[in-house]
Order: structure tokens, then sequence, then C-alpha cells
């Protein structure tokens, strides 16, 4: 089963829209389903065109395709546990919250906590990821848990903070302090970074290029190789337990 | 008439020993009150009326009015945005929280923009803090970081540390050693006894090496950090370790500069690694008179401290998202009521420009530059002047502040009751 939604142009544009409701399993008993803009709650239909090709019995075999001013939409895919939300455009804020599994694809860019607090399933964003992409909650102990994230774009600041599981590819840059609190889980950023690792105690964190502001508090052990890459190996973050390993192409302190 | 022992409404020291002189219902004289605290009790060219934008012109208009004005444009928006509180009384903090869940808007305080890092980085590790009477009568080491007390908390210095008298101290002024930290030589820094100078962004770095260097881990620690000789760092952290009772004031040159809550909360993983050899303890210093209490109003009664959407009809927080700077940049919310703060003076141009084309209802006592965003602006009284109401002190006490004389204006509570009750009425109809 195919679900298009196409978001109608609104009079008041600006404010968000949250639609929590949009998760392939919901569609297998229809599209009558409530979406939030502020305080307003309206019907998909209000705010969508909808139109649904084919049927479906089980969650997996639905896919949904979001187009138009995407922008807006949060929350969308969020406690997902399965089947296809495709996204031809940008996507708002919080996109595959909680998600256990499933796919969603992300064309253009993704806006803040993509894939927050996921615990398994795949995203891919192709364009950039905002900030906190695969992060926690505020306060949280635990972000991401397991499932993968990749995004083709570059990545905000925060990225995989708290990650205590799971795997995410970031292939261009990343913002300030990736794996902030990391404790369990793999990051991988391709380009530069700052800060990575910050008061980690567990984990993996992968940086193919040049660490900026390197903290002063990682213990240089050796190089290694990995995936073609050499790599100088760090143990950190020492201010914490210093339980966590921290590879990286090159890196500068701020000394 | 002189009103003696009267609470400075101007910063977060929320000074209670103030003497006031009133003639003819003015403020004509203040003793014991810093040079801001003074020039806010002697504040004049008040709003007479409540004005309404006609055009490219002012129209007075009546309180009635004004009010009505408020409350049909809070029901009619699909987001209003509900933003300053800082400014006022915990009471009328009160009646906003309720009017954001009856409209269900998004109501956030001050603190978004300035010890909102604080609180969040609280919210992950905890906040090992005590009061302000503690730190004077035992602190024999306090440390001032990215803060400047000298110009933006006069008092604090000579009521609390570097001038105060301390009960369990023997000579307070020559035991108590001061450190400030900071990324330039500030006023504060000179009269210090030891001065850390960071480089523009190093202070995460700073605070990291500081708390391997107290858990003995000094060889990994290169040379100098962030700008910051090694061997300093060691001579700060071995200070720290040998004072009897230490005390961390950090200010917004550590909230909101690179890395914001990580900053803080290293800070505070700092200081529970040096309790384990000491006492020490950490606490913000908070700007506005009442920041505090609009972050313990909005904590009891919604369960978070700012920044809360009742758009869904219960209490959401999400700083990054729900926050006023983010909200209005992001062009998320479509009215705005403006209570006890000036955002027009201090958010991005971005914030502003969105600012400018919804509508906005402001309750101040003088024009200020939000003035020039709103509809309707509606004069009140201030409190601490000719209000009273209970402010929080930067460490969390409670202390009501008094009237020193009498006007005709309406206090923050009234007018906001005024405008619940409409808005309620309203709604049951």
């Amino acid at each position: 089963m195919k679900v298009t939604l196409a978001l109608k142009p609104a009079a008041r544009s600006f404010i968000p829209i949250e639609a929590e409701s949009i998760v392939p399993k919901n569609f297998l008993d229809g599209t009558d389903l409530p979406v939030w803009r502020g305080n307003r709650e309206l019907r998909l239909d209000e705010v969508f065109s909808v139109s649904v090709e084919g049927d479906a019995d089980r969650t997996e075999d639905v896919e949904v395709v979001l187009s138009g001013e995407t922008f807006r939409l949060k929350r969308v895919g969020e406690y997902m546990d399965g089947g296809r939300v495709t996204i031809l455009g940008d996507i708002g804020m919080h996109c595959g919250n909680f998600m256990s599994g499933g796919t969603i694809e992300v064309r253009g860019n993704a806006d803040g906590w993509l894939g927050r607090e996921m615990a398994g399933g795949t995203i891919v964003c192709r364009g950039d990821a905002a900030d906190y992409c695969a992060a926690g909650y505020r306060g949280g102990r635990k972000g991401m848990t397991g499932g993968t994230v990749e995004v083709f774009g570059r990545a905000g600041d925060f990225l995989a903070e708290n990650i205590a599981g799971g795997t995410v590819i970031v292939h261009g840059d990343a913002g300030d302090m990736p794996g902030a609190e990391m404790r369990g889980g793999t990051l991988v950023v391709h380009g530069d970074c700052r800060r990575p690792g910050a008061n980690m105690k567990g984990g993996s964190c992968y940086v193919y290029g040049t660490a900026q502001g390197m903290l002063p508090t990682f213990r240089k052990i050796g190089t290694v190789q990995h995936e073609g890459h050499t790599l100088i190996r760090f143990a950190g973050d020492i201010a914490n337990r210093g339980k966590g390993n921290l590879f990286v192409k090159a890196y500068e302190y701020l000394d | 008439m002189i009103v003696k022992d009267a609470v400075c409404p101007f910063c977060g020291c929320l000074c209670d020993d103030i003497e006031v002189e009133v003639e003819d219902d003015r403020v004509v004289a203040v003793t014991n009150a810093c040079e801001l605290g003074t020039t806010k009790f002697m504040g004049e060219k008040r709003m007479k009326s409540p004005i309404l934008r006609d055009g490219d012109r002012w129209k007075d208009i009546t309180y009635d009015e004004a009010v009505q004005y408020a409350a049909d444009m809070l029901l009619s928006a699909e987001r209003p945005l509900l933003y300053g509180w800082s400014g006022t009384h915990g009471e009328a903090q009160c009646v906003g929280v309720h009017m954001a869940e009856l409209v269900r808007g998004v109501i956030d305080n001050t603190s978004s923009v300035c010890h909102g890092p604080s609180i969040l980085a609280i919210q992950e590790v905890g906040h090992p803090g005590c009061t302000l009477g503690v730190v004077k009568n035992r602190a024999d080491l306090v440390i001032y970081w990215g803060s400047n007390p000298i110009d933006a908390h006069p008092r604090h210095l000579s009521r609390y540390t570097r001038y105060a008298e301390g009960f369990f101290l023997e000579n307070a002024f020559r035991d108590r050693k001061v450190i400030v930290v900071d990324v330039r030589k500030t006023e504060t820094a000179s009269i210090a006894d030891e001065f850390v100078r960071i480089k523009p962004g190093g202070d995460y770095a700073v605070l990291s090496a500081l708390r391997a260097i107290v858990q003995g881990k000094t060889d990994t620690i290169p040379r100098t950090v962030a700008g910051v000789a090694r061997e300093q760092l060691i001579r700060v952290a071995n200070l720290c370790k040998s004072a009897k009772f230490g005390a961390v004031y950090f200010g917004l040159g550590l909230t909101m500069t690179r890395g914001k809550y990580k900053n803080i909360r290293n800070a505070i993983e700092l200081v529970s690694e040096l309790s384990r050899h000491t006492k020490f303890t950490i606490s913000a210093m908070r700007g506005h008179y009442n920041v505090y209490g609009s972050n313990e109003v909005n904590t009891w009664m919604t369960g978070y401290p700012f920044g809360i959407d009742y758009s869904r009809g219960i209490a959401f927080y999400n700083p990054g998202e729900t926050t006023a700077v983010d909200i209005l940049a992001r062009k998320e919310c479509d009215a705005a009521l403006i209570v006890g703060s000036d955002p027009a003076a201090h958010f991005p141009r971005k914030c502003l420009e969105h600012l400018a084309d919804i509508p906005v209802v402001q309750l101040d006592p003088y024009p200020n530059a939000t003035t020039a965003f709103c509809n309707v602006q509606i004069p009140v009284a201030v409190t601490g002047i000719d209000a009273e109401g209970t402010a929080y002190r930067m460490d969390g006490v409670p202390i009501r502040t008094r009237k020193v004389l009498s006007t005709d204006y309406p206090s923050d509570r009234e007018v906001l009751s005024r405008m619940y009750a409409l808005m309620r009425e309203a709604l049951e109809r």
C-alpha cells in the first residue's frame, strides 16, 4: 500500500504541524487521523491531499510518501515500528522519535532531533541534519539505544549526544561536540568536527577528518588501521571514567 | 518619609537592606543600594495610560480596552507566545502560567537567554548549591567564572564574598581567597588573588583539565589548555583542594559561550570531584531580580522551569524548540504577550522581524525597545516600588518585596487576572 500525503499550502504557513499520527501502522485502519496545527486539532485531509494506492494487511507493506512544505511537520514517524516513510523534501523536528523498526528516508534536510531516543530501524537523510541528530532528551541519561542513522550531508551540534547503542554515520562534517556523554554504540564522522567525545565513558567514535578544539583529557594510545584509514587512537574522556575509544585522523588542541 | 529595609528589585542579589526616602509620592533618595538599584528606584518618565497603535500614531485607551484587546488576541491565536516574567512578582507569574494553559500557548521566561543552560545542566547532573549566607560565613575560597560582579551584581562582593565579614572566618578579607576566570581582565579580575585568563570558547577544555588534575591524572594534560599554562591549572586545583569551603559563582560567560550547558555540566562535575576532597558548592549569578522565581513558579505549576508548550493541552518542554528565540526565529507563533522584560533590546534581528509581523501586547511601566513592536502597551506598577509581591533571590530564597510608595497603576497580577477572567468567560460561553 502506498499512501501519498501532499501538504496543502496554508494561510498561517509558519505554524508548525505536529503529526505523530503519520506512522505506517496507522494507515492499516484508514486515513482518518488527527494532526495538530498549534493548538488546533485538524483532520489529516484538512492539511494534506491524501491518496491511497493498493491495500495492505501488514505494517511492513505500507509506504507513506510526504511532499510539499514538509519542513513544518514535526514528529513524523514517532514510535514507528515498521514500514517505510519517504519525505521528498525537508522534514521538521523530531522525525523518527523513539523509532524501533522500519525505514525513514529524508530526501532533503532534517531539522533538530532526527531519530531522538531511537531504539531500532533505519533513518537515511540525503541532505544535512540539524542539531541533536540521534541524540537524547533533555536531562535523559540514554539517547539512542539501537538502529542506524546515516546522514549524507553535514550534521549540526551535539550529534549523537548520550548515545548508548546503535550506529550513526555522517558523511560530511559534524558540528560541535559530537558524541558528547557517549556511553555505547558507534559514531562515525567522515569529515571534520569540533570537540568529539566530550565526557564520553564508553562506545567508539571515529573521525576521518580533523578533530578541532580536541579536548585535553584524552590519552593517546597509538595508531590503528580502520576501514582503510590510519587513525590515532585515544582513550577517554579521562575527566570521566575514561573507558571510551576515540579515533581521529588528525587533531588540533585549543592551546 | 523614610522606608527602611526595602528590597531592591534590580538584580538577583535582591538586597533587602535598602533605605528609600519618599516625598510627595516620589522617591527622592536611596541609601545602601548600588548605582543600578538606585537608578531603578529613582526611575521616572513612566507611561501614563495604555496605548494602542493606530496607523503610525499611538492612541491612549483605557485599561478595560487594553485588557480586552489582549484577551481577544490570545484567544484567536493558534500558537501564542507568553514571554518575559522575570521582571515581575511570583503572584503575576502564577496567573501567567494559568493563562498559558487556558489559551494553549507557549510560556517562556528570560532564563532561556541567560541561565537556561545552567538549568539543563542541573537536570543532567544535579545542583550542589547553598545559600549566600553560607558562603558569606564559611567560604574561604570563591571562584567567579565568566561573571563580573563589580559591573553586574555590585554588592555581591561586599555582602557575601570579598569584602564581607564571615562568622567562621577570623579575618575574612585576609583569609578568603578569590579566583577569577574570564576571557579578559575585568574589574573583578583586578581584585582577585588569582586570575585565570582563558581563550574564548576554551572554558570546557579548562574545566575538563581541572577535573583530570583533581583526580591526579596530570600527565595527560598538554602544556597549555586554551591559553592557560598547566602549572597554573595545577596551582588552581591545589588552591581548591586545600580550601576548607569553596564556592563557584558562574555567569553568562560560561552559560552563553560555546558548549553552553555542557560548560555548566562540566563545572558542576568539577565541583562534585572537589567535594571528594573538601566542601565545594556552585551557584549561578542570576540576572533579573525574580528570574529565579519564574523558574520556581513554572516548575511547581508545570513541572518544567521555562519554555513550556501547552498547545496540545499538556506541558511539553524542549529548550531549542519551545523557547522564545527559537519560536520567533522560526516564525512558529502568531501572537505575543510580553511581561516584565524587553526582548527587542536583546533578541536577534531575525526574531524581531517576526515580532514585527504578529500582534504584540506588552505589560511594562516604561516605554522600551519592545514598545516599537507593540500593538498595545499597558503600563503597570513596578514590583518593589509601587507594587508588592514575592521574588526569589539568586540562591532560591524567597523574599517579599515591599511597596515604598502608592500610585494608581495596577500591578501585573491585577492586569493579568482581569485578562484571565475575560478569557475564561469567553471560553465558557
